[in-house]
């Protein structure tokens, strides 16, 4: 699954979020098996300081580099940032916040970004990532499948902020492929994982008055290691046979949460945690918005029983679409990403979640 | 059809951030029905209306006041454009609660009070922190003369830069917060302005300085606002003093009235009063004595949540729902302006102040 250089001539691709976690490895990607101009759409503040160590000293990936600062209220700096650019890799969003500043920060940004990107015309490829959570998972049940098949989520209110605003995002992504005929892509990658960042993730569980809650219990954790989902949007970004499809990024030899815990307790930090299985989650969700709508939100709906259901109930997250069509596979093995993760970790205690 | 004086009809334009708050308050009170939102983005105005169930949403203020003819409308957008949506909103006889900052300047103030005489409405600016239940005990208390005369006020409202609000702005530099003549201060302070001139009668005289003491790292317009504000307040024989920070932690929102009889602290975060009184005995009993009574103090507050935790009784903004409540009371002619239109100007003119001083005093 080599990119292979030279496709089709030098092109210019855009990505957004290039100084993110993900974007950054994408961005080294695209220097490292491409032969293509990137230009980074990055944050007005950031340097290409920021960059350095990615650049390293090989001018050759200097000269294919360029630093686009602007904001996604500028409409005129994004008509100039797609100008000569064939391919976008639309990478930034909003994680924080409140749903309207989320909604002001990505869907409202996807939207400048896409009208910039109609009016030129000749993108060869539009690829969004998405996210899993974005999925209707909970109207499947235990034990099946969440892919591609699965319809979109049809109650995000339901759900997280960022699954809310993710909902929207990828509508609005699809609204503009029908209405403008924009060749996209759209990739849902699941939880993604390496260092900088902790293992810990909510589908693992919470912390709660001092408590770590294990949520997860015997469910496999849809990780896929940064470099791995990297990898798969530029793979759908320079593809060019395969267009207009969503594809759900999952590694494979996908850990359980129990083993993930019991892991970080042994090699990080010995956090006190305690476990609660999926069918008293539920009920503690019933309870919890049963007393949040007696009492008009005194205390608010941390757990929904739609919420326990898409995030905690347990399901089989395969990945053949991605490896069919995209040849995509994950180079880095769950083991290898994991023992990377869990080193980083070690290196940096003061960092850890819990203490 | 709706029943004239059962249900108070509530729009509400301007579907960012503090929007939520005004749709879940409002619907905290009996009687009332949201009918619309509306937002120059449709994603804006579309995530509200989904999230909480409204039927109809609009990006067209015309439309919105058309055909869901409210009783009463939120303009919760940002505060440059509250004078000219105000001024429609009235202008079509319909009541105005709006956000603060209230305008962006006195004269803007005055315009907007001044149409809503014109069209017998009710213009109530969004001065909630005075009616959160601290407060209001620490008023109930100072007008019976709990602690003498009051001879100074201090407020302090804290304020954290990487916030959920705070990280917006500070990574827009386009954001509407950096166009306001004052900035960050702009439009928080109207909090402590507002907790201070409850108990500050007559005209005030200011003498303000802002300050930027966080790591100017931009090189841009989000380098400009000022991050700490200092204000003394002088009326008559009283005296107070504003402090608006974003280094002070926690970060929070207090109110203290230093009277000829005793002292009240009364802090909206953990929504407690405490009262001092000193102590009468002598010598290191009175070091006891004091300990005492503080400890007796904050006992009393203690238990007092206790049980307000188990009767669901402290709400995160419930000073905007008893403002809500009150204003809405007021539009059915139950009760009075909670906050007099005057006293909406005395604010913005505070307001002024300070600004004008602190930019005039500014070095850059």
């Amino acid at each position: 699954m080599t990119l292979g250089r030279a496709h089709k001539g030098q092109q210019t691709i855009l990505v957004t979020g290039g100084a993110g976690f993900l974007g950054q490895e994408v961005v080294k990607i695209l220097l490292a098996e491409t032969d293509h101009t990137i230009r980074c759409l990055v944050r007005p503040e950031t340097t290409q300081q920021r960059f350095e160590k990615i650049l390293g000293d090989q001018q050759s990936h200097h000269n294919r580099f360029e630093l686009f600062p602007a904001s996604f209220n500028d409409a005129d700096a994004l008509k100039d940032a797609c100008k000569n650019t064939s391919v976008v890799l639309h990478l930034a969003a909003s994680t924080v916040g409140s749903i309207p500043s989320q909604i002001a920060n990505t869907v409202v940004a996807t939207e400048n970004l896409l009208n910039a990107c109609v009016a030129r015309k000749a993108l060869s490829k539009f690829v969004l990532c998405s996210s899993f959570g974005v999925i209707g998972a909970s109207a499947i049940n235990r034990g099946e499948d969440i892919d591609e098949q699965v319809p979109l989520e049809t109650h995000p209110e339901l759900r997280d902020p960022y699954s809310f605003t993710k909902l929207a995002q990828e509508q609005l992504l699809w609204k503009y492929q029908k209405k403008y005929d924009l060749p996209i892509n759209v990739i849902r990658p699941g939880v993604i994982f390496g260092p900088p960042h902790s293992i810990l993730t909510p589908r693992i569980g919470i912390s709660m008055f001092g408590l770590f809650l294990h949520l997860g219990g015997k469910n496999k954790i849809p990780l896929t290691f940064k470099t791995n989902c990297a990898k798969a949007i530029v793979l759908a970004g320079l593809n060019e046979h395969i267009t207009n499809e969503a594809f759900c990024i999952v590694d494979d030899d996908l850990p359980t949460s129990s083993y993930l815990l019991k892991r970080y307790k042994k090699q990080i930090a010995p956090i006190r945690h305690i476990r609660i299985p999926y069918l008293i989650l539920r009920q503690l969700a019933k309870l919890n918005t049963w007393y949040s709508d007696k009492t008009n939100d005194h205390i608010p709906k941390i757990f929904t029983t739609y919420k326990v259901d898409a995030m905690w109930q347990g399901n089989n997250f395969p990945n053949t679409k991605a490896k069919k069509m995209l040849n995509w596979r994950p180079e880095t093995s769950m083991d290898e990403a994991l023992d990377a993760t869990f080193e980083y970790m070690k290196s940096t205690l003061h960092n850890v979640d819990h203490k | 059809m709706k029943q004239q004086g059962v249900t108070l009809d509530i729009a509400i334009i301007g579907c960012g951030q503090i929007a939520d708050s005004h749709i879940l308050e409002s619907r905290r009170i009996d009687g009332t029905n949201i009918v619309g939102v509306c937002d120059l983005n449709k994603h804006l105005a579309k995530q509200a209306a989904l999230r909480f169930n409204i039927t109809h949403h609009f990006t067209d203020v015309e439309k919105l006041l058309k055909e869901t003819k409210p009783d009463v409308v939120h303009i919760t957008t940002p505060p440059r454009s509250h004078f000219s949506l105000g001024q429609i909103v009235l202008k079509r006889g319909i009541h105005v609660y709006m956000e603060k900052p209230f305008t962006t300047n006195l004269s803007e103030a005055e315009e907007l009070i001044a149409t809503a005489n014109k069209m017998g409405k009710l213009i109530c600016a969004g001065h909630n922190a005075a009616f959160d239940p601290a407060m209001l005990r620490l008023k109930k208390l100072t007008s019976k003369g709990n602690i003498g005369n009051i001879v100074h006020l201090d407020s302090l409202m804290g304020y954290n830069l990487d916030g959920p609000f705070g990280a917006v702005f500070m990574n827009d530099p386009y954001h509407w917060l950096h166009k306001l003549p004052g900035g960050l201060a702009q439009n928080n302070i109207s909090h402590p302005i507002s907790l201070i001139l409850s108990q500050m009668p007559g005209k005030v005289t200011v003498q303000a300085n802002g300050f930027r003491f966080r790591k100017q790292q931009f090189n841009d317009i989000r380098d400009t606002f000022f991050d700490e504000v200092r204000a003394l307040l002088v009326s008559e024989n009283i005296t107070g003093q504003l402090i608006f920070t974003s280094r002070c932690r926690p970060v929070q929102t207090y109110l203290r009235a230093l009277g000829t009889d005793g002292v009240i602290y009364a802090s909206m975060d953990s929504r407690t009063v405490t009262i001092s009184k000193g102590a009468n005995m002598p010598g290191p009993f009175a070091k006891l004595q004091w300990a005492y009574r503080e400890a007796k103090e904050s006992n009393r507050e203690l238990y007092g949540h206790v049980k307000n935790m188990l009767t669901a009784n402290l709400h995160y903004m419930e000073g905007m729902k008893e403002l809500l409540n009150q204003f809405y009371r007021a539009i059915q002619g139950k009760q009075s302006m909670p906050i007099p239109m005057e006293e909406t100007l005395r604010v913005t003119d505070v307001m002024d102040q300070i600004i004008n001083q602190c930019n005039a005093n500014d070095p850059r």
